[in-house]
């Protein structure tokens, strides 16, 4: 009846009844044991008591209480174990050496498991000191002790999570968490105890609470360490983003929307330019063999048409190219190589295409560069096209007298100014059409008889490719008495 | 003797107007009016260079190109790329997917066909010089 008993009381005490060798080896693991730390006594026998529950920083003390035992017969102290499934406890130990009927030393170890009359504890405490201050707060706040367990959770978390008041407290601060998270929370738990420091709001981690009912919302969590004289916690501050997350992802959908958008705008473009000139491709060549007399002679009149289709669908041509360079321009797709570029080397280029046209109206057509190169960082197609669309205009609107290039070049406060300017003779430009001489399909001159054609796009494009290459186009005109424009780059 | 040029245009008017511009100046024109029957005649006829029109339905001057570079019998064929798509990066496109040579449409009619001609060896060349305005 009396060894019954002991042996009811072994296999039925709710505390754990553990007998290690003298190296802290498991000899005997009662039910208490298996209850409180998940391992059953075939999974126990012959293991290390602390590479099974003992928790990495624990170890050493766990070591040194070992041999305080061995030492001086037994021994009392609380701790922390780490269960089967990795969530933490606080127990109260008692240990005792005994000996085996062999003589062999052996450490009778009784754990109690406290993490809850330990909670209450500190809820107590924690509560009388901070409650008010937390209500205070906007935020969900949870402090947990370093088991991880709930000591307190102000009304706004209990509502973020769907919970009654006081509900939260004593529970793992793992149950907020979806499964998911769980695992690599109690890691990160067990790090941040070893070293607490402050980690602002949503500090890389894409998380999310989980509710009472099961369901989840996007949280953004900050932890700060909170020690006092009994424990340390941490304090977990949490905002429900949910809000944040769904104009992000509003956001991220009106962004593609628009990135699909440009694309479609691309390929329209590139199909639109595709097909324009097809058909031109007929229209100006078929003109081109007529004016060449490939198929016969042609009379004068015959041949003045056929030029005027000619220049039209020339023009048609001009049109689409600037088009689509503006297009370019205003998308922010012109892809400029800042390079060294000999600006008289530019220029002359440019006067020796024109010449020619120049020539045909009887102008005088001149460029004056100084001596040594001119030489400056900057985009040589933008810039040749920039000279190209100033001179051009220039022959176009001037009918007697002539077109003057200059080219300048002056170091300001060790900043250097390079200065292409382009003086015409020509009709020049009424000071009411100076203001919109810049803008998109402006032609100021074609209120005039006999006005030359142009795209309307030139100097708006020329103006714009200027500002890509950190310059401006500025000019002064007079009806009648011609006009100067001149592109200004300055190189830092 | 001058070059014998497989045309392969799929747009009629383009196609009559490239033929003319050549067989004017005394080259003989063979005419494709689409991709497959390009790759075809090329293949049989054996000219001395194509001139091919890119967007074609079908077959376009891409697949037209790697088929005819892919048959050791049409392998070194000159062949020039003559197109619409004149976008900045066309040029480049074209000429890294392995065309001899690039034209953008519309062409210059007094220029086109010595820009043809300059892909070909002097002895193919008609003995006439291109007219011009």
């Amino acid at each position: 009846m009396e060894a019954e008993a002991v042996a009811l009381m072994t296999s039925q005490s709710p505390d754990a009844l553990i007998l290690l060798t003298s190296q802290g080896r498991i000899v005997h693991w009662s039910s208490g044991a298996n209850a409180i730390f998940g391992y059953d006594i075939d999974e126990a026998r012959g293991r290390s008591l602390s590479e099974l529950v003992v928790p990495a920083d624990r170890a050493e003390e766990q070591a040194r209480r070992l041999d305080e035992t061995l030492t001086s017969g037994s021994g009392t102290y609380e701790s922390v174990r780490r269960r089967k499934d990795g969530s933490l406890l606080y127990v109260d130990v008692s240990t005792r050496l005994v000996r085996a009927a062999d003589g062999a030393p052996l450490i009778l170890s009784a754990e109690k498991d406290v993490t809850h009359i330990k909670v209450l504890r500190d809820a107590k405490l924690m509560e009388a000191r901070f409650r008010d201050l937390l209500e205070s707060t906007p935020d969900g706040i949870v402090m947990a002790n370093p088991t991880g367990h709930i000591v307190i959770a102000n009304s706004q978390a209990e509502r973020l999570f769907g919970y009654e008041s006081g509900e939260l407290r004593g529970r793992s601060v793992d149950t907020l968490l979806p499964a998911r998270y769980r695992e690599a929370h109690v890691g990160h738990r067990s790090s941040y105890f070893l070293q607490p420091r402050k980690r602002a709001m949503g500090s890389g981690l894409d998380l999310a609470g989980l509710r009472k009912d099961g369901s989840e919302f996007p949280i953004e969590i900050s932890l700060s360490p909170l020690r006092t004289e009994e424990s340390a916690f941490v304090m977990s501050a949490i905002r429900d983003i949910s809000e944040r997350k769904r104009f992000e992802k509003a956001l991220q959908e009106k962004n593609q929307e628009l990135a699909n958008a440009n694309q479609a705008k691309d390929r329209f473009l590139a199909g639109m330019s595709h097909e324009l000139r097809t058909p031109l491709n007929a229209i100006i060549g078929f003109t081109g063999t007529l004016l060449m007399r490939l198929p016969g002679p042609l009379n004068d009149e015959q041949q003045k048409q056929l030029r005027t289709v000619q220049s039209s669908a020339r023009h048609l041509l001009a049109l689409i190219n600037d088009l689509l360079d503006v297009s370019k321009i205003e998308a922010g797709k012109v892809e400029l190589t800042f390079e060294e570029v000999d600006c008289k080397a530019v220029v002359d280029e440019v006067v020796a295409t024109l010449r020619p046209q120049a020539h045909d109206k009887g102008l005088a057509f001149a460029f004056d560069a100084p001596d040594l190169p001119v030489v400056t960082r900057t985009d040589r197609r933008a810039l040749s096209q920039i000279v190209f669309n100033l001179a051009g205009n220039a022959i176009k609107f001037t009918e007697r007298g002539g077109v003057h290039l200059t080219l300048r070049c002056d170091v300001l406060d060790g900043a250097q100014r390079t200065e292409i300017r382009v003086e015409d003779s020509g009709v020049g430009i009424p000071l009411i059409d100076q203001d919109r001489l810049f803008g998109a399909f402006t032609r100021v001159n074609s209120a005039r008889p006999n006005a030359p054609e142009g795209t309307g796009l030139g100097l708006h494009l020329s103006q714009k490719l200027a500002e890509l290459l950190g310059g401006k186009i500025v000019f002064h005109s007079e009806s009648g008495k011609g006009s100067c424009f001149s592109l200004v780059l300055s190189d830092r | 003797m001058a070059a014998r040029i497989l045309v392969i245009e799929d747009n009629a008017a383009n196609l009559e107007l490239v033929r003319y511009l050549l067989s004017f100046s005394g080259y003989t024109v063979l005419e494709a009016r689409d991709g497959a029957q390009g790759v075809a005649m090329a293949l049989q006829e054996r000219p001395d260079l194509v001139v091919c029109d890119l967007q074609m339905p079908l077959l376009d001057g891409y697949e037209v190109l790697a088929r005819l570079r892919e048959n050791p019998a049409s392998a070194a064929t000159v062949i020039v790329a003559v197109t619409a798509f004149s976008m900045p990066n066309d040029r480049q496109k074209v000429m890294t997917a392995g065309f001899d040579g690039y034209l953008s449409k519309p062409i210059e009619p007094e220029n086109f066909v010595h820009q043809i001609e300059a892909f070909l060896p002097v002895e193919l060349q008609a003995p006439r010089a291109a007219p011009s305005v």
